[in-house]
Formats: C-alpha cells, structure tokens, sequence
C-alpha cells in the first residue's frame, strides 16, 4: 500500500493545547481531509478512544468512517492534505515521518480489516505470517515459535502447531479473521483500528469473534476504535459511539444512549429504518434521498435536504455539537421527534 | 385460490460428494412471501437457483403454478422463467454494462411478449415509475446508477412480465441501511398491490421478519425449523434458531449465552 503522509505547515493547536488527554489511544481533534483537486473528504472531525476503551464510529458508505480510521495510521489517499491533529499514542501522526509511522504501526497500533483474506499473503504458511510479524517487532527467535502458538491458542484455534503449516486457504473466513487479530494482538498495541471486522462473517461467527475482540482487548487494556455500519453492533458493544454523515460527525453518545435517546434525527431516522428481532412488530421507515459524500453535500448542516425537521436555518452554517441528554450533537433541534 | 403457486418436493442437490441442499420441501401460496433464513454453507442459494432453474436438482420436484418445471429445453425454460424471476444481491452482475437500464428492462418484454417496439417503451416507463425510477435513470448505464437504484432496475426488469414468483436472494444485503428500507417498503407495495409471492433468501432475522409471513431455517442443507416468521422469533424450537437469534447484536447482548447456545447445538 502506498502511504503518503503530509505534513500541513498550518496544524491547529488544539484550545486545550493538544487532542484531548495525552494519556488517550487516539485523539483525533479538528481533523479536515481534502484531495490535491480540492475535493473535501472529512470535515472537523474530532474522535477520542480512551485506553481500554470500546468506542464506535457508525455511518453508511461514503460518510467517511473508515477514511477517520486509516488516518489514524497515516494512511491518507494519494495527495490528500490533512488539518488538525491526529495523535496516537503519544505520537503525532499527521507530522510523523515514514520510520516513525512504521514503528508506531508495528508496535503501538495495529489495523485490521472485513476480509482477513485481503491482509495475509496467500501463498505463505499461517505460521510465516505470525512469526515474521513477531521477528519484526523484536520478538527473539528462539521465542518466536513458541508466543505463535500461544497466541493461536489464545483466539481459540483447535490445534495451533498444526495451524502453523496451514495456508490461508485452509481455514474459513471466521478462523482467518481469528488468526488476523491473533497477529494484530500480538504486540498488545495500545490502539486497534477495527474496519468492518465481522461484517463479512456470518451472524453466530461474527458473535464469537466479537466475544473474542472483547476479551483480548480486556486482557491487553487496548483501546478499539470499532468502525461499522450496523448500528445495533456498535450500540451492543461500545461504551461510546460517533455517528458520522457525509465526512462529518454528527452525533456522540453513549452506547445505550444511542438506543434510548437519539439526538440527531440522521440517527433517529436510521434506527427507523432498520428492522429488529426485538419487541413488537413495528413498520420501518425509509430516510427519502441516499447518503451523501462531503464533497456533493448541502450548505450548512449535510442532513438538511433528507431531514424531516429542517427549517431555513439549517442552511445557513453547520451547526455546531450541542449537548442533549446523553449525546452531543450537532443539530438545532436535537432530540425532536419526527412529525 | 387455494393451490399452491409454488410447491418444491423432497428436493435434493449433491455436488459430488457434498449434499448441498438434503430432503428440502415447502409450498407457497398466491401472494404470500415465505422467508429462507440460514448461514453460509446451509444449502439456500442453491434451493434459490434451482428454484429459478439456475442448477438442476438430484431429485424432486419443484411445482410452479401447478406444473412440475424442469428441464433444459428451450420452451421449459421460457415457461419457467415467465412464472418466476429472480433478484440477486449485486444486480451489477446481471445487467449488460453497455446498454441503458431501459433496455434491459425491456428486454424480457421481448423476449416473453413480444409486440410494438412503442409499446414495449410505454411498458419501460410503466415499470420504471413503479419502482421509483425516474425516466433519466431508465437512460442511465447500469455503472450511472447506486446501488439502490440498480436493485430498482433488477426489480423491474422481473416484474415486466408479470411473473407469479419472486425470489431474492440477499436482495437487500448489499444496501445501506436507508436504502435497504426503501427496497424493503417498496418490495412491500408491489405485494400488496400486485398479488405476487415472494421467496425471500437471507441471512437476515431482522429482515426477514419484516418481508415474510413463514420462514424455514436451513442448517447444512436441511430444515431445522419451520412456521410463521412471528412465531419462530418469538419462541424458537431448534437449538440453532436460538443460536442464531442470540446471535443478533442488541442492547444488553449477551456472548455468554450464545456461548451457551453454541454447546447446546454441539451436543446434539
């Protein structure tokens, strides 16, 4: 993958001089994304994962969720410029150099993505894979064999010595994804970028390979920054949540806030346009329009041309997050109910 | 009224060694929607393929309107495909990319009815604005239109010659959420206002709760449950429905149950 990160001669310092706690496993504070064309891809984006925090970033395609993500690693599009400040771990990543990076992705934060298939290398044994990610990060090689093994056997692979000298083929996309987040565990990183983890897995897999993600992450005291476009998994699984609509957030809460009491009505409508398994019976309601990216969306608040509550006013900046109950959002009339 | 438009018997698909769909049996009635629910591997995109004629089974039947269909002719495909379309997750695939969306609308017109070009096109437009289309997307390349939009295009397409049976197969789940509801609203009105019966593919309980009156739950090619949709998500009876159910992220989720669950279903 080819990486490019540019340093921006005009980063803002942040009022509270920096992105939030240093002691944070990411802070990403007033973070503008735009291409060398001038096409804006995020705007002000501004997301904090504590240690050991589960925190979510939910939004439909486009909306930039995973953009924010692969950011957080300097992984910017070819030519994009970045404003604002992006810290993990201590370190600054939108100033960082190409070493700085590399070390700050092998040892202190690790990635993983929807298809495990994608990020292994398919002609090499399972065992390569983990063992040159441990060598890589200084891990002896006379112990290298060994932590594999533990590590297979800690995301609960039946057999890991013969697991070793399988090929990625051999194992479906469920155990895959379990060997990926062994690898991406290994080092115990203070923050795990997780991109649609289980979005390709099926419904009894993606609970046990979430079950696993918690537990590893309780061991290690790892911060995860859960990017998904499921709504019910993020509120089932994160102590905070961010909801983004076209390269912009829209709403933070809590996990079970989000449920209880949606402020934004983007969130709203979203919640009632999903059918449920639970309670009644109840009809859905569609949102009229499709998502929009940054770049072709309205003046003043994104949501405005698609949201039944908006009135002349929407139009006129982007309104600014205020708090309602449990949430912050960014809505002049956060928490009404749709007519 | 009361025949079956839609009735698959014992049905029956090896792959080699490998049975993909094993003993497999429902009927469907006229403007009813029956739900396919199962994981990967559980044998039900084959049952939908063999359904739309896509595979040949092993053995049994599959009894469409009253006649058993089958067969490789020409004139038994027609027949088939003139009483049941099918819907897929990324229509994409299914649409020429060099020809508008109009003309593969109008192409099964065709292909089934043929007549006046002039008539065809009042039918394109027809089809179009049911569906929520406008005229422009209709001038559209497939590659022009969202994704949304393009499973608009496929739906129109099946329902131009007026078919008696729909079948999708994860119609929905590509979509996004917003877009997913309008698909699941407007799959909704066609039923009501059309009669037409659907046999609806997912993965999905929640969807599937929404667009279906019965469901059968499949596990490695075989039903493991079957009866109203309500009925199944209210008081499971098979130790995968549980499972499955359990599985679906919800406020207060409990992995230790599914744990719980998934050793239930082991010691089976």
């Amino acid at each position: 993958m080819r990486v490019l990160a540019k340093k921006t001669p005009a980063r803002r310092e942040a009022p509270d001089g920096g992105a939030g706690d240093r002691r944070d496993a990411l802070g990403v504070s007033g973070l503008s994304l735009t291409l060398g064309t001038g096409v804006p891809l995020l705007a002000d984006v501004t997301v904090r994962v504590g240690r050991g925090e589960t925190v979510g970033l939910v939004g439909e395609s486009g909306s930039g969720k995973s953009l924010t993500a692969r950011t957080a690693l300097g992984m910017l599009p070819r030519g994009a410029r970045a404003t604002g400040e992006v810290t993990v771990a201590d370190v600054d990543v939108l100033a960082a150099g190409r070493r700085r990076l590399r070390e700050l992705r092998r040892t202190r934060a690790s990635m993983i993505f929807q298809d495990p298939r994608a990020s292994i290398n398919p002609v090499r044994r399972i065992g390569d894979y983990l063992t040159e990610g441990l060598r890589a990060r200084g891990v002896p090689a006379r112990a290298v064999a060994g932590r594999a093994l533990e590590l297979l056997d800690q995301v609960g692979i039946r057999d890991p010595g013969g697991a070793l000298r399988c090929f990625p083929h051999e194992f479906s996309g469920g155990m895959l994804q379990r060997v990926v987040i062994a690898g991406a565990l290994s080092t115990e990183p203070e923050l795990l970028l997780a991109d649609e983890p289980t979005t390709a897995l099926d419904v009894t897999t993606q609970a046990e390979v979430i079950a696993l993600l918690k537990d590893m992450q309780r061991a290690h005291g790892t911060g995860m920054l859960f990017v998904t476009h499921d709504l019910d998994l993020a509120a089932a699984i994160c102590d905070r949540v961010y909801v983004m609509y076209a390269g912009r957030i829209v709403e933070e809460s809590t996990g079970s806030g989000l449920f209880g009491a949606p402020a934004h009505p983007y969130t709203r409508a979203l919640l009632e346009a999903s059918p449920s398994v639970h309670g009644d019976r109840v009809a859905i309601r569609a949102i009229a329009g499709r998502p929009r990216s940054l770049a072709d969306s309205p003046t003043g608040c994104s949501f405005r041309d698609r949201c039944p509550l908006a009135g002349d006013d929407c139009a006129e900046t982007v309104p600014a997050h205020r708090p309602h109950g449990q949430s912050l959002a960014a809505c002049l009339r956060p928490g009404q109910v749709t007519p | 009224m009361n025949a079956p438009v839609l009735s698959v018997t014992s049905l029956v698909k090896r792959f080699g060694h490998l049975t993909a769909v094993d003993d497999v049996s429902f009927e469907l009635m006229p403007g009813a929607s029956l739900g396919i629910v199962g994981e990967s591997g559980s044998g039900k995109t084959t049952t939908a393929r063999i359904l739309a004629g896509l595979e040949q089974p092993t053995s049994g039947t599959v009894t469409l309107d009253g006649e058993i269909v089958g067969g490789q002719s020409r004139r038994a495909r027609l027949r088939q495909a003139r009483l049941l379309q099918m819907i897929f997750q990324d229509p994409y695939g299914s649409f020429d990319p060099r020809r508008t969306v109009a003309e593969s609308i109008a192409e099964p017109l065709r292909l089934h009815a043929p007549g006046p070009a002039a008539a065809h096109r009042a039918r394109v437009g027809e089809l179009l604005d049911q569906v929520g289309l406008s005229a422009r997307a209709g001038e559209s390349l497939p590659r022009e239109l969202s994704g949304g939009q393009r499973q608009r295009a496929a739906i129109a397409r099946a329902l131009g010659i007026a078919p008696r049976v729909l079948v999708l197969d994860e119609a929905v789940a590509a979509l996004d959420v917003s877009i997913q509801a309008q698909i699941l609203t407007l799959l909704d009105e066609l039923r009501r206002d059309t009669g037409i019966s659907y046999v609806f593919v997912s993965h999905d309980l929640a969807v599937v709760r929404y667009i279906t009156d019965t469901a059968v739950v499949m596990r490695h090619g075989r039903i493991v449950e079957r009866g109203e949709t309500e009925q199944i998500l209210r008081s499971p009876r098979h130790p995968y429905t549980r499972l499955l159910l359990d599985s679906i992220p919800s406020p207060g989720w409990d992995l230790d149950r599914v744990a719980r669950d998934r050793r239930a279903l082991d010691a089976l």
